[in-house]
């Protein structure tokens, strides 16, 4: 099996494909930019750290690899109710890179090896072929594409463009007609960055201070942080000069645009790449540049602004909230205008670039493409965003890459069973128009996507394709088990100060839930994990109830099976627009179906009755038939 | 929740068409079903297809109906699945008060053709019937289509459209906060929250109340008799009811307090209310159930408005309050005493007019015709079968929102914004979804970013 591409949806894919015994080989254009955070230094935040740690239960590398070089930990939204509470973590860019390189490197099964992948073609039957750049050939029973921003990038610095998927590396021009000659459909999408700045210019006592949490919340459900590390970014005895001693967590620090900013930005705003008409691909709403802000929220009179820094060992912070397309000129006065700031020195100037993504209504709920049997997609090439979905989509991708390849079934979690589903199914059976980012609020079932929960969430699917050692699928089945009782027992002994059983007393004081005055010693003894868990089960048991209920009755049509040959268009007395639709689209199942925009109850009534009669026709040609009374 | 229609819970619908005939048959088919007629019969079902003779009670423990009910049991039914038939009196009223209740007890009103679609299913149909069922299904649920269409375009879909829009309001600043944690957002505003909220809380409250349907049903249509004394408002009550209720006498204002009779009109439950006479200068007694005439007014549907024929050209004059709401959709005139009345030359008034006369049946029948067509303008649908459903689903989503909003408000008062009001929140969203076509997840990302300026 081929991954093509090394970020971190390559990564995740190539690993997983290993682990699970598939004969791996990763290309990439550059083996020093493996799983590069090509934004922000920083992993996980909203439905982001809910899913690295689904990552995690699947046996996935980038929780692992976030624990271990994360330069600062905190857990967002504590508020906000357990279920959206998400870990977040800034990462040390440099330690974050190397330390997958490692561990690619190490892993038994998996070659790396450095080119640019510039064709692919169908090759004896099922195989697959790709062509590098050196003119080398390698083929491969499966392949995974994770082209990232490559695919024609094009990088634009106000009215400057040039060619690249990322500031300092190249664009692959010739992958793109090879796809279409395939007969993928593409188009084009736009993202942005800001500028890095060297932190000896800066005056952080002009800023306001965000330290991380005392006690990080770690991604990975097992800590293997270990003192002698190389990676390991927090471990005691590493200081910087100019910090308090003992600190080992590093800041980031808050400030503000000014007037000055809004003006400079209005007086300018032709000449960005955006506003000139220059860049054509649609860009994310919820990742504004900082014209954008102006222009489309001209009353707000100022932005927020974080500098994250990008390592231990390094000067340089990323400007969290100044991505622009502004020319540098512009970007240096821009910059120089926000407190703090005044004598800043830029180290990389802000660019948007523009790439190819292949709208991922094309692919099967496996990530394999519909059109190129063998073929999967998963990270920017799908139309995501972030490096939380590229690694998701590229665990999922790489398993069933390798399922297909060892010739067993795919990998398909569910949307009630964590965020990954609902990341698929969304770019499956909606696509994308915008790089597709992931918040709580696309998920339907969040109250049950709870970060603690994910290894007992995906525990069955981490067993059945053999992600997680067994020893550790032994250790999650005794703890769901542990759980279970405990919220059994809480549920029916009376608690001693009366008035009902403990679980009623939970549910009184939920604001209280961490105190556990009256509750049994055994469970005080508990890790902090399973009584977490335990509680807000009780807590919140009769939310939870209404959520398993609705998936309980959605539960039946994810169960019909829509045949990959089933002639949406020959069926008697579906709508011709909703029949189009879902030829286009092909679902797998009648649930997926239904979720598709425009197909309403009565379409699914026709196609029940049709799959139905099909599954009969095919079945037996004799029909079942003890005709009851009318 | 999705497009999808779940398989596995118990659906009821009535199997006849809506109107008043002798019978009428609703049907109940799902694993629920033993339970359900265990439940409204108070006993548990005979041999299975055997009639028995029961009276349906509603939640409240009342009687609705005197009924004939059947016991089918799985796999030998229509559907496969344990189910019953009700044969009830063939009115309306009944059979939506039925129906009504079944939703309560957490039945689903059926999708157009599901009876069939299940039986398919199931393999109570052969599959040379497999076109015939889809056919059934496609060509109901068009009817269906066009007259919740037709009801959706209306004054429903205006006002629930305007509630739809304060809720995504409110579910955008709640999970603008939960998503967006890290960006420069203005303070969640509780009271201005907790003011949409009781606001959308009181619309669907409204509607609930009026526009359903199912309150006109169950309490019948209030109409009121109103005018000057001894114009024979009792008299005609009387002729309308067909019997002899409100005490009847030659003497002005004998009516002091209220006489109400229920009255079947045209598959109509009509409330007649007789009132006292407005009188210009009563006595003490006279004035409290004067009085209490105007209260009543206030919450009437409809109005008949008695004149004595002798006065057509100049009616006396209501009082302001009441003459103000008159209109040709909500109020008819009646000119009694028409039999009295050579000369038949009336006044410009704002509703329609009759000239009847109580004594003699004249004109009664015209005037009985006219009262069941306004009657008909207040339901918001036409009256078949699958327009019932509707309402019933309607009146169904309704109640699940309201049922989340109140746990919401519940939540505000208490300052707690956490991600279980955003759940109250789009329950309620859904739950006017369903009636409205769905909102998905999209619409409330597009209220956050079109409200707040967020990322990074």
């Amino acid at each position: 099996m081929i991954v093509c591409g090394g970020g971190h949806a390559g990564c995740e894919a190539a690993l997983a494909a290993a682990r699970m015994g598939a004969s791996t080989l990763l290309l990439s254009g550059n083996l020093d930019t493996l799983a590069q955070m090509s934004c922000n230094p920083a992993i996980g935040g909203q439905a982001k750290g809910q899913m690295v740690r689904e990552i995690d239960a699947l046996g996935g590398e980038m929780a692992l690899n976030t624990d271990v070089t994360g330069i600062q930990f905190r857990l967002l939204n504590e508020s906000k109710g357990a279920a959206v509470q998400s870990p977040r973590a800034q990462c040390d860019k440099k330690a974050y890179q190397f330390r997958m390189k490692q561990t690619l490197e190490l892993q038994p099964g998996l070659r790396i090896f450095q080119a640019i992948v510039t064709d692919i073609v169908a090759s004896n039957g099922n195989l697959l072929m790709v062509r590098t750049g050196q003119g080398d050939a390698f083929v491969g029973k499966t392949v995974v594409l994770t082209t990232g921003t490559f695919l024609r990038g094009l990088m634009h610095i106000g009215l400057n463009k040039s060619e690249g998927g990322r500031l300092g590396d190249f664009a692959v021009r010739e992958l793109s007609g090879a796809l279409e000659r395939l007969g993928i459909g593409l188009k084009r999408l736009k993202t942005g960055t800001p500028p890095r700045v060297l932190g000896s210019s800066l005056d952080f006592s002009l800023m306001e201070e965000q330290k991380g949490d005392k006690v990080p919340t770690l991604f990975a459900f097992h800590d293997t942080r270990g003192d002698g590390d190389l990676f390991h970014m927090e471990r005691p005895g590493l200081s910087r000069p100019g910090w308090p001693p003992g600190s080992v967590a590093l800041s980031c620090w808050m400030t503000y645009t000014t007037g000055e900013t809004a003006r400079l930005v209005r007086e300018n705003v032709h000449r960005s790449a955006m506003y000139s008409g220059e860049i054509r691909g649609v860009g994310a709403r919820y990742c504004p540049s900082i014209e954008d802000k102006f222009v489309r929220f001209a009353d707000k009179p100022r932005h927020l602004l974080f500098l994250e820094p990008e390592g231990r060992a390094t000067e340089e912070y990323y400007i969290n909230g100044l991505s622009t397309s502004l020319p540098m000129e512009v970007q240096t006065a821009l910059v120089r205008s926000v407190p703090g700031l005044e004598k800043a020195v830029i180290l990389r100037p802000a660019y948007a670039v523009e790439y190819d993504y292949a709208p991922p209504t094309q692919l099967l709920p496996s990530l394999e493409s519909k059109k190129v049997p063998n073929l999967f997609f998963a990270g920017q090439i799908n139309g995501t965003s972030g490096y939380e979905e590229a690694a998701a989509q590229g665990l999922v991708a790489g398993v069933n890459a390798a399922n297909k390849a060892l010739g067993r079934e795919p990998m398909i979690i569910g949307r009630h069973e964590g965020y990954i589903g609902v990341l698929i199914d969304d770019l499956v059976t909606k696509g994308t128009n915008e790089p597709y980012r992931m918040f709580t609020s696309r998920a339907e079932h969040r109250l049950l996507f709870n970060h603690g929960s994910a290894e007992l969430r995906l525990a069955r699917h981490a067993e059945a394709n053999g992600l997680l050692p067994p020893e550790r699928v032994a250790r999650i089945r005794r703890k769901a088990a542990r759980i279970g009782h405990w919220v059994a027992l809480l549920e029916t002994e009376r608690s001693g100060a009366g008035q009902g059983t403990f679980a009623d007393a939970i549910r009184r004081a939920p604001a209280a839930l961490s105190v556990l005055t009256g509750l049994p010693q055994d469970f005080v003894n508990e890790t902090e994990a399973i009584k977490s868990e335990v509680l807000y089960r009780v807590a919140y048991k009769g939310y939870l109830e209404r959520e398993r209920r609705q998936i309980e009755r959605l539960a039946h049509t994810e169960k019909i099976k829509i045949p990959a040959g089933f002639d949406f268009m020959a069926v008697r007395g579906l709508r011709k627009e909703c029949a189009l639709k879902l030829s286009e689209l092909r679902p797998q199942t009648l649930a997926q179906a239904g979720r598709v925009s425009g197909v309403n109850p009565p379409d699914i009534g026709i196609l029940m009755v049709a799959l139905e009669a099909a599954r009969r026709g095919t079945a037996s040609s004799s029909p079942t038939t003890d005709c009851a009374e009318p | 929740m999705t497009a999808t229609q779940p398989v596995n819970d118990t659906i009821a619908a009535p199997a006849t068409p809506r109107g008043a005939s002798a019978l009428a048959v609703i049907r109940v088919s799902g694993p629920a079903g033993r339970r359900l007629f265990e439940a409204v019969f108070g006993r548990p079902p005979p041999a299975p297809r055997v009639i028995c003779r029961a009276d349906y009670k509603d939640v409240s423990g009342r009687v609705l109906d005197d009924t004939l009910a059947t016991f089918f049991q799985s796999p030998k039914s229509y559907t496969g699945e344990d189910g019953f038939e009700i044969s009830a009196h063939g009115n309306p009223l009944i059979v939506q008060l039925i129906l009504n209740d079944l939703v309560k007890r957490g039945c689903r009103v059926a999708e157009p053709g599901e009876f069939t679609r299940r039986a398919f299913l199931a393999g109570r149909l052969d599959l040379s019937q497999a076109e015939a069922v889809a056919d059934l299904i496609h060509a109901r649920s068009e009817r269906a289509l066009q007259s919740a269409g037709r009801q959706l375009r209306g004054g429903l879909g205006r006002q629930l459209d305007g509630l739809s829009d304060q809720l995504l309001h409110a579910v955008a600043q709640v999970e603008a906060h939960i998503d967006f944690p890290e960006e420069d957002l203005p303070d969640e505003d509780l009271r201005q929250l907790a003011g949409t909220v009781g606001e959308v809380l009181r619309g669907t409250r409204r509607l609930l109340a009026t526009q359903t349907y199912g309150d006109l049903l169950r309490d019948g249509i209030r109409v009121i008799l109103l005018g000057a004394p001894n114009v024979g408002k009792s008299s005609l009550l009387n002729r309308l009811a067909g019997r002899d209720r409100a005490l009847v006498s030659p003497e002005p204002g004998t009516t002091r307090d209220f006489i109400e009779e229920p009255v079947l009109l045209g598959g109509h439950l009509l409330r007649l209310m007789d009132t006292a006479g407005f009188n210009p200068a009563p006595g003490a007694i006279e004035r409290l159930g004067m009085e209490k005439a105007a209260g009543e007014a206030a919450a009437a549907h409809l109005f008949l408005w008695v004149v004595d024929a002798r006065q057509a050209a100049a009616p006396p004059a209501l009082p302001p309050e009441i003459s103000g709401r008159l209109t040709p959709d909500n109020a008819l005139v009646l000119f009694n005493k028409a039999d009295l009345s050579p000369v038949r030359q009336a006044a410009a008034l704002p509703c329609p007019a009759f000239w009847v006369s109580a004594l003699t049946g004249e004109g009664l029948g015209k005037a009985q015709a006219a009262l069941a067509g306004l009657a008909e303008r207040l339901e918001p649908e036409t009256l078949d079968g699958e327009a019932i459903a509707i309402n019933a689903r309607h009146a169904d989503a309704l109640r699940r929102a309201n049922e989340a909003l109140s746990l919401a408000a519940q939540k505000l008062e208490a300052g707690d914004t956490s991600v279980l009001l955003a759940s109250d929140l789009r329950e309620a969203l859904d739950a006017i979804g369903e009636i409205m076509g769905k909102l998905d997840n999209e619409r409330v990302l597009d209220r956050i970013f079109s409200t707040f300026c967020i990322g990074k």
